[in-house]
């Protein structure tokens, strides 16, 4: 048997191992560059809310699409992986978890309602994966310095800053048509409590002489207002203030309409302009003042137009609150990524801090991702009353946002948080 | 399942424990981990409901006040005392004691219905008294920045592996002590309360002291479990402690069966499977489940075990009948 002579020489044979280390390595980095990045959402996409979670992953995704189109993530796509949480706190801590654990996913857009939102905020505190937070707007999550985590970031409302603006344009209006005797309508828990309390507080602040004569306090999704708007028919306020939000709210607008309750009134309801609630009530009250939620006309600027218009024609409805919020998120991680050079969670989190973007739903075209506390300021916050038909609140007046940012630290100070 | 010496059950405790502690050994899987971590804190909430539905005849809707009480109580005494974790847990089980010693004492005495919806009605008070007690609890956001889980004897419970070991040797040392508890004089008394309550106390039985020895035994379990649950989340929520929590301990065990001891745990990890799995596939979880729950009540009228159980049965019996009419044919 002759043994057959290797057609390669040492030299050949040097070169070839050379290259195949290189193929070997290189391609690995060029691989890890253009490996899809998962990020895990968990959000609520069955139950009363689950119109909220379903526009939130629809305005996710559209984002996602354009931001992939754009080269994605420091050059990696990414690839939204979508759980329902049922609006459980330990099945979002649960599927939060799995998002990471099992799906791998590198970080997480927690699109959760507050209770949720605070159950995925421990486990990002436990995995120390990056964490968006877009729709829990309770102040504490990130003004609380005891709640917060180098990780996690709040790409959403806040509930004090509308308040200030809140309570501000409420005092006005107060003043103006001598309004002193006012009642409450709010959802019976933290969310409803705290908003409502501080709401109230800076509209004393700025109407000294308002009093409040009667408060309503109903479970959160009741179906039955009858005993709430008794107690305010029997009280008689001159204006009502309530964070009643969706189904709720335009249930308790419909019930009122039976005993004409808001024509005796002024009706400051903070959650109304928000697309949802404002074509969903059978009869909507001229006048209504609402702060605003999501409308394609505030801020009045052909980007925010044509952003709602873009997701009205793409999926058939109207964009709601939660929408903006969620597709602000992927614009900022993709600002974030490049800013870092990199997709890596660690990078893209101080890359993060006090980040500066432009987006449709900044009061000035813009909006910032504060350092201090690892919160959203500067997006479109205003108040206005609403009309029946399209665009629903034609006039909306703009917050300040100096004063909101003034009274905000203000507030952090009373509270000790600053 | 059949009696089986003090002895063989330890063996048998310990082969599972050695199963379970060799998991992470031949699988990277973190969602097995996370799903017997669950399967601990759920199966030891079942397991102990069916102490008092199974062998007590208690039906309790209140059950789930006991796994939320034993998830506050370990969360606020991990947050606030800083105390090392075996002594807060075993505080746990003391506080859930005692409440139960309380709650069982009004409870106990009241029959059927009553028995249930007075178990719902002090559920519901814990419930109403954690989300309105906000700066304790944090309300209906639950306890907020999560448990210090500082290290104790090596073990440290940040830590996924340790946690799952721990809530492992938790679940099989539980089931254990309940099965001893199943299996002892106490057990057998416990049956015969739920037979003919009557007739036991006719025989000297106290039976007010059974029932609630039993009521309080069960709560104790049901706090273990919640502790496990609070350890997996790092937070309690008001859930914990809501009667849904409730309803799902006792669709576990009719899903699972009653008159087997492993019934509520084999009815664990079925619905935590089915979870997992559907909410995977379609948000109509809630749609799934339902028909689920009519296949069990309008199809096998029983749980998984009691099938199962009845079918080798009736296999026994077949057998024996067939073999006495061969030799009766001889």
């Amino acid at each position: 048997m002759t043994r057959k002579k290797s057609g390669l020489d040492r030299r050949s044979f040097m070169a070839l191992a050379a290259g195949g280390a290189a193929t070997l390595s290189m391609p690995h980095i060029a691989g890890a560059q253009a490996k899809t990045i998962r990020i895990g959402m968990p959000t609520i996409l069955s139950g009363r809310v689950a119109q909220l979670g379903t526009s939130s992953r629809n305005a996710a995704m559209m984002e996602v699409e354009k931001v992939n189109a754009a080269g994605g993530l420091a050059g990696r796509p990414i690839e939204l992986v979508i759980r329902d949480s049922k609006g459980q706190p330990q099945e979002a801590a649960r599927v939060a978890r799995e998002l990471i654990n099992t799906d791998n996913c590198e970080m997480l857009i927690d699109a959760e309602a507050s209770t949720g939102g605070f159950a995925v905020h421990e486990v990002a505190r436990d995995l120390g994966v990056l964490c968006m937070h877009t729709n829990s707007e309770t102040s504490s999550l990130t003004a609380d310095p005891k709640l917060r985590i180098p990780n996690a970031f709040r790409c959403c409302r806040q509930g004090i800053h509308d308040s200030a603006a809140g309570g501000n344009y409420a005092a006005s209006i107060a003043k103006a048509k001598n309004l002193t005797r006012w009642g409450v309508v709010s959802p019976d828990y933290a969310y409803g409590r705290d908003t409502t309390a501080e709401f109230l507080m800076y509209l004393k602040r700025f109407a000294p002489n308002v009093e409040v004569i009667t408060e309503a306090w109903p479970k959160i999704f009741q179906a039955d207002y009858t005993e709430a708007i008794t107690k305010l028919l029997q009280a008689k306020p001159q204006a009502l203030y309530s964070c009643l939000w969706g189904g709720d709210l335009t249930s308790f607008i419909d019930q009122s309409a039976i005993y004409a309750l808001l024509n005796q009134m002024e009706f400051f309801a903070v959650n109304m302009a928000d697309y949802t609630a404002l074509t969903v009530v059978k009869n909507l009250p001229k006048g209504i003042h609402s702060g605003n939620r999501y409308i394609k006309t505030f801020p009045q600027t052909p980007a925010n137009a044509a952003w709602g218009d873009g997701y009205r024609a793409k999926f058939n409805e109207y964009p709601t609150n939660w929408s903006w919020q969620n597709a602000l998120v992927v614009n900022m991680l993709a600002a974030a990524a490049k800013k870092a050079g990199s997709a890596d969670g660690k990078k893209m989190a101080e890359a993060l801090m006090g980040l500066k973007i432009e987006t449709p739903f900044g009061a000035d075209g813009t909006v910032t991702m504060r350092a201090e506390d690892q919160t959203l300021i500067g997006y479109a916050i205003g108040w206005g009353t609403t009309i029946p038909t399209e665009p629903y609140v034609p006039g909306v007046t703009p917050g300040d946002w100096k004063q909101i940012l003034e009274l905000e630290a203000e507030w952090k100070k009373s509270k000790g948080w600053a | 399942m059949p009696k089986l010496s003090v002895r063989t059950e330890l063996l048998v405790a310990f082969a599972a424990l050695a199963v379970l502690a060799m998991l992470p050994a031949f699988t990277s899987s973190k969602a097995l981990v996370d799903f017997v971590i669950r399967a601990a804190a759920f199966g030891l909430f079942a397991t102990s409901l069916n102490l008092l539905v199974g062998y007590g005849g208690m039906v309790s809707f209140g059950h789930g006040l006991f796994f939320g009480l034993g998830a506050y109580s370990f969360g606020l005494l991990m947050q606030r005392t800083g105390l090392p974790i075996p002594v807060a847990f075993a505080l746990t089980l003391v506080i859930s004691a005692l409440s139960g010693l309380v709650i069982g004492a009004i409870c106990v005495r009241l029959k059927e219905i009553y028995f249930a919806f007075v178990t719902l009605a002090f559920q519901m008070l814990l419930h109403s008294l954690i989300v309105s007690w906000v700066p304790l609890t944090g309300g209906d956001q639950g306890l907020l920045g999560g448990i210090p889980r500082p290290t104790f004897f090596g073990v440290n419970l940040a830590n996924h592996i340790h946690l799952y070991m721990t809530s492992a040797v938790l679940l099989v040392v539980g089931l254990l002590l309940m099965r001893q508890i199943a299996q002892s004089p106490f057990g057998y008394t416990l049956r015969m309360i739920r037979d003919n309550p009557g007739r036991t106390s006719f025989l000297g039985v106290n039976v007010f002291r059974t029932k609630l020895t039993a009521f309080v035994l069960a709560g104790v379990f049901a706090s273990a479990g919640g502790t496990i649950m609070s350890l997996f989340v790092s937070s309690a929520y008001p859930d914990f402690a809501y009667w849904t929590m409730s309803g799902e301990a006792i669709f576990i065990i009719m899903l699972g069966g009653t008159s087997t001891f492993l019934g509520p745990m084999v009815g664990t990890v079925v619905l935590l499977l089915l979870n997992d799995v559907v909410t995977r596939i379609t948000p109509h979880y809630g749609l799934v489940l339902g028909i689920v729950i009519l296949l069990f009540a309008l199809g096998l009228r029983k749980g998984i075990t009691d099938f199962i159980v009845e079918w080798f049965d009736d296999r026994r019996t077949a057998r024996i009948t067939a073999a006495d009419a061969e030799e009766g044919a001889r």
